[in-house]
């Protein structure tokens, strides 16, 4: 349970590094590379998928 | 959808994106839309081992910021400077065991290959030949035993129990590996050992063994333990054993380390390998959706039985550099079927398979391991270079595993059962 | 300047909606309510944390229908949904619960026996996320669920699954595998204890006959046959030969391999007093040359790329254009449970299960799966559950 609960913090934490990094690029293709592998980090996050 | 992936990578797209924009039109194209669950869904395939990508880097960043790569190979090199064989054959240890414990060759090149690379490269090796020699031996080290990818997931889709297969994976890598090294290597002179520790950067004064070695043993004593005592302690994952690692290691640093930084670094540094595993895992979604997948399955095991023993070697490649693990459930399952069919060991037959399919690593579309070596090893050189020196150890690697599934029946004594 | 940001944000805002279209249909997936309208023959709903309160409060803790003669006999547990990703046997244990009744003996049923593998799909699989049934009275949806444990349940995987008891090796996505997970483990994983509460159940239930329903692609060996534990072997070879004869079908019988360790086949037999016996019926929807990935093949079954599979000699079952329809699947396990009843009573008589009410292969074809499911909006409340 608490190795879980880790797990979860660790994706809440690269999600954050994702949109951080993503807010902070220029190059478009980038910023869609961004978005798409922050999507299975924020389901996973919100116990969706 | 491959139309779409030519005109993206004429449009200078990258390859990530290129595989993103066919999984799109092969939606549209298919008649399924835009399959928003389906996208989703496939961009998740691969998150446990995004994970482990992203925690084993920034583990390995963070000891390269402190020192301890320095440290190391300053090391190695003052106590085997002398003797090249010696040498190699503990290189090929040292490359060999993060893959076989974990079953991921990118965890190799990311947790040994750098620090190899620089031995190697004062060893007079060219950085594409060493590049060559951690790629073939980390891919030897995924398909060596006890955790080989490929054996597990296709052994699991036909309901093959996974014993039998500790030598038949063991021999052929090991063998494989040292026969790598020393062709690539053998232009390799003794390392010129004074103007190497002046060149390379100095270790922190405060670092020491203890403070290099104790993050790697306790990475080392959880993944044994899970080993040992599975049924006693939590499954406790890669991605947690490396994060304990990562913080030993900041612990330990002698010199101070700014974590949020060098975790966005890391991000940032693997965000075309991270970006290649979910649009692979979206387009295989897409393709297996559409029938695409079922296509290339059906061709390939209705071949005349000459010709797929003759294409295995290119075939299992190739699928791995579009499918990477996801060969083994489309390709790996219905070829082992074929050769239980017509009474091949499917033991032998798989684990020649899997010796084979590491090599399609370094292929484009995805070339995920391939590429994360380059990077590794700090290639100036076109990526072309680097393929160009795996093809010896490649036809080998192909010869040796298409002979175990030709001769699979015959090599039944291997798998001990 | 402005220009990056608006750019950035028409990036996000369609990354949001892929996401939010996406994320509903993984929540009313995860989320979509089953109704069962109990058979009259159904005497009580027991749930699994019963057995196990290690379970409780979690999403294993799935209903068990109770349906008892009012002849002391023997008892049967018929699992349904070991691997939700093969309708046919929950179907199958639908079609019991709604419509069956014990005259002698007591029939335990479990739809959902992995239910937290009903609440996802397959990565990679392109699985629809529901099929629908078509009754007298309208559409019934059931949840296309997945061979292992949702990860949202059960996380994270370790990197080599090593069975509990045998130290087995089995790859690590199994470790999720109901069917590998078994006798499990009263500190495991959440599938091993599912495991183990199931196992708590048949030996606190004495139950006889253990009977856990499956399908399979065709191109593996294990196909349109009873996997049955030593102990069950004359029982599943007799029901082989009697259903091959009278049924309009054939099932083949094969033996549980004593070194292939998890499964319900193996580990109930050599861990309980119980026979194991595990039925296959074909599902062209899980072949790897499959085309086209749909509700159609999941419950119509047909495909050119497995029939084409099946002229190159590469399936263990014949495969043609009528493909292996839901009935057809789901008429086989019928008909095969009340078989294997049927001679189990013979030979037994003091411990005799004897049920009707459930229709037979013929009869199943014939008038279709939702013939036998029941409207929920017009049955007595207390008489609907939820799986």
């Amino acid at each position: 349970m608490i190795i879980t609960i880790l797990y979860y913090v660790l994706t809440a934490y690269i999600a954050f590094l994702i949109v951080w990094n993503l807010l902070k690029r220029k190059k478009w293709q980038e910023e869609i590379l961004y978005i798409i592998i922050l999507m299975p980090f924020l389901l996973r996050l919100f116990r969706l998928k | 959808m491959v139309v779409t992936y030519i005109i993206a990578k004429v449009l200078k797209v990258s390859t990530e994106l290129s595989m993103f924009a066919a999984a799109l039109t092969g939606g549209l194209a298919g008649g399924v839309g835009i399959p928003a669950r389906h996208i989703v869904e496939g961009a998740f395939t691969y998150l446990d081992i995004i994970l482990i990508f992203i925690t084993a880097t920034l583990f390995m960043n963070i000891l390269k910021e402190s020192g301890g790569v320095a440290f190391v190979v300053r090391g190695i090199l003052k106590k085997f400077f002398r003797r090249k064989s010696i040498l190699f054959v503990l290189i090929s240890l040292l490359l060999l065991l993060p893959g076989a414990l974990t079953g991921a060759g990118s965890v190799t090149v990311l947790i040994t290959g750098g620090m190899i690379a620089v031995v190697l490269g004062y060893m007079g090796i060219s950085k594409p030949k060493t590049a060559a020699i951690i790629f073939i031996l980390a891919g030897m080290s995924a398909a060596a035993p006890p955790v080989s990818l490929w054996a597990m997931l296709t052994a699991a889709g036909v309901n093959m129990p996974y014993v039998g297969f500790f030598l038949p994976l063991l021999i052929p890598c090991l063998f494989l590996s040292l026969i790598t090294i020393f062709i690539l290597g053998s232009r390799g002179k003794p390392v010129n050992l004074e103007k190497a520790l002046k060149e390379l950067p100095e270790a922190p004064q405060k670092m020491n063994w203890i403070r290099v070695s104790l993050p790697f043993l306790v990475f080392l004593f959880l993944v044994l333990a899970g080993r040992i005592w599975p049924h006693s302690l939590p499954v406790v994952g890669l991605p947690m054993m490396f994060m304990a690692a990562a913080f030993i290691s900041l612990l330990l640093s002698p010199v101070k380390i700014n974590f949020l930084k060098i975790s966005r670094d890391t991000v940032h540094q693997l965000l075309p390998l991270i970006g290649t595993l979910t649009c692979v895992g979206i387009l295989v979604q897409i393709m297996t959706l559409t029938g695409v997948r079922g296509l290339i399955a059906i061709t390939t095991v209705t071949l005349p039985l000459v010709a797929v023993f003759i294409t295995l070697c290119l075939v299992l490649p190739v699928s791995e550099a579009v499918l990477m693990w996801g060969a083994a459930p489309v390709l790996g399952v219905p070829l082992v079927l074929l050769f239980n069919t017509i009474g091949l060991n499917p033991i032998i037959a798989l684990a020649g398979m899997s010796v084979i399919w590491p090599l399609g690593d370094a292929l484009p579309p995805t070339a995920i391991i391939g590429r994360l070596t380059a990077d590794t090893v700090g290639m100036k050189e076109p990526y072309s270079e680097l393929l160009k020196y795996c093809i010896i150890p490649a036809v080998i690697i192909m010869a040796v595993g298409t002979l175990m599934v030709i001769f699979s029946k015959k090599l039944a004594f291997f798998t001990l059962l | 300047m402005s220009w990056l940001y608006l750019r950035k944000f028409t990036l996000i805002a369609l990354g949001l909606v892929l996401m939010v279209f996406a994320g509903v249909s993984f929540f009313e997936s995860r989320h979509l309510k089953e109704p069962v309208v109990l058979s009259r023959g159904v005497t009580q709903v027991k749930k699994l944390s019963a057995y196990f309160p290690g379970v409780k409060g979690t999403i294993s803790d799935s209903n068990i229908y109770v349906l008892e003669g009012a002849k002391p006999g023997g008892t049967i547990l018929i699992l349904g949904g070991t691997h939700p990703e093969e309708p046919g046997s929950r179907l199958t244990t639908w079609i019991l619960t709604e419509n069956a009744v014990a005259d002698q003996g007591r029939v335990f049923v479990i739809n959902s026996a992995n239910r937290s593998a009903t609440t996802v799909t397959r990565l990679g699989g392109g699985y629809p996320p529901d099929f629908t049934i078509h009754t007298k009275w309208g559409e019934q949806k059931f949840r296309m669920g997945d061979r292992w444990s949702n990860p949202l349940d059960q996380w994270p995987d370790p990197e080599a699954y090593i069975h509990y008891p045998s130290r087995q090796e089995l790859a690590y996505v199994d470790i999720r595998n109901l069917n590998r997970a078994f006798p499990g483990r009263a500190n495991g994983t959440l599938t091993e204890k599912t495991c183990y509460a199931l196992i708590q159940l048949i030996q606190k239930e004495k139950v006889d006959i253990v009977i856990d329903l499956h399908e399979a692609e065709l191109q593996y060996p294990v196909i349109s046959t009873i996997v049955a534990h030593e102990k069950g072997q004359n029982l599943a070879a007799m029901a082989s030969m009697m259903i091959s004869g009278t049924e309009g079908f054939s099932i083949g019988m094969e033996y549980s391999p004593p070194a292939l360790h998890g499964l319900s086949h193996r580990e109930i037999g050599d861990h309980t007093q119980a026979i194991s016996l595990l039925l296959e019926a074909p599902e062209p929807f899980l072949d790897a040359t499959r085309g086209r990935t749909d509700r159609r093949l999941l419950l119509e079954g047909k495909d050119e790329f497995v029939v084409k599979a099946g002229k190159h000699g590469l399936l263990f079952e014949k495969m043609d254009e009528n493909g292996w329809p839901i009935e057809v699947r789901v008429g086989r396990h019928c008909s095969t449970i009340l078989q294997i009843l049927e001679l189990w009573s013979e030979e037994n008589p003091e411990k005799s299960v004897i049920v009707k009410g459930v229709p037979r292969y013929a009869e199943v074809i014939e008038k279709g799966i939702g013939n036998f499911l029941h409207d929920p909006a017009k049955a007595d409340p207390k008489r609907v559950y939820y799986e």
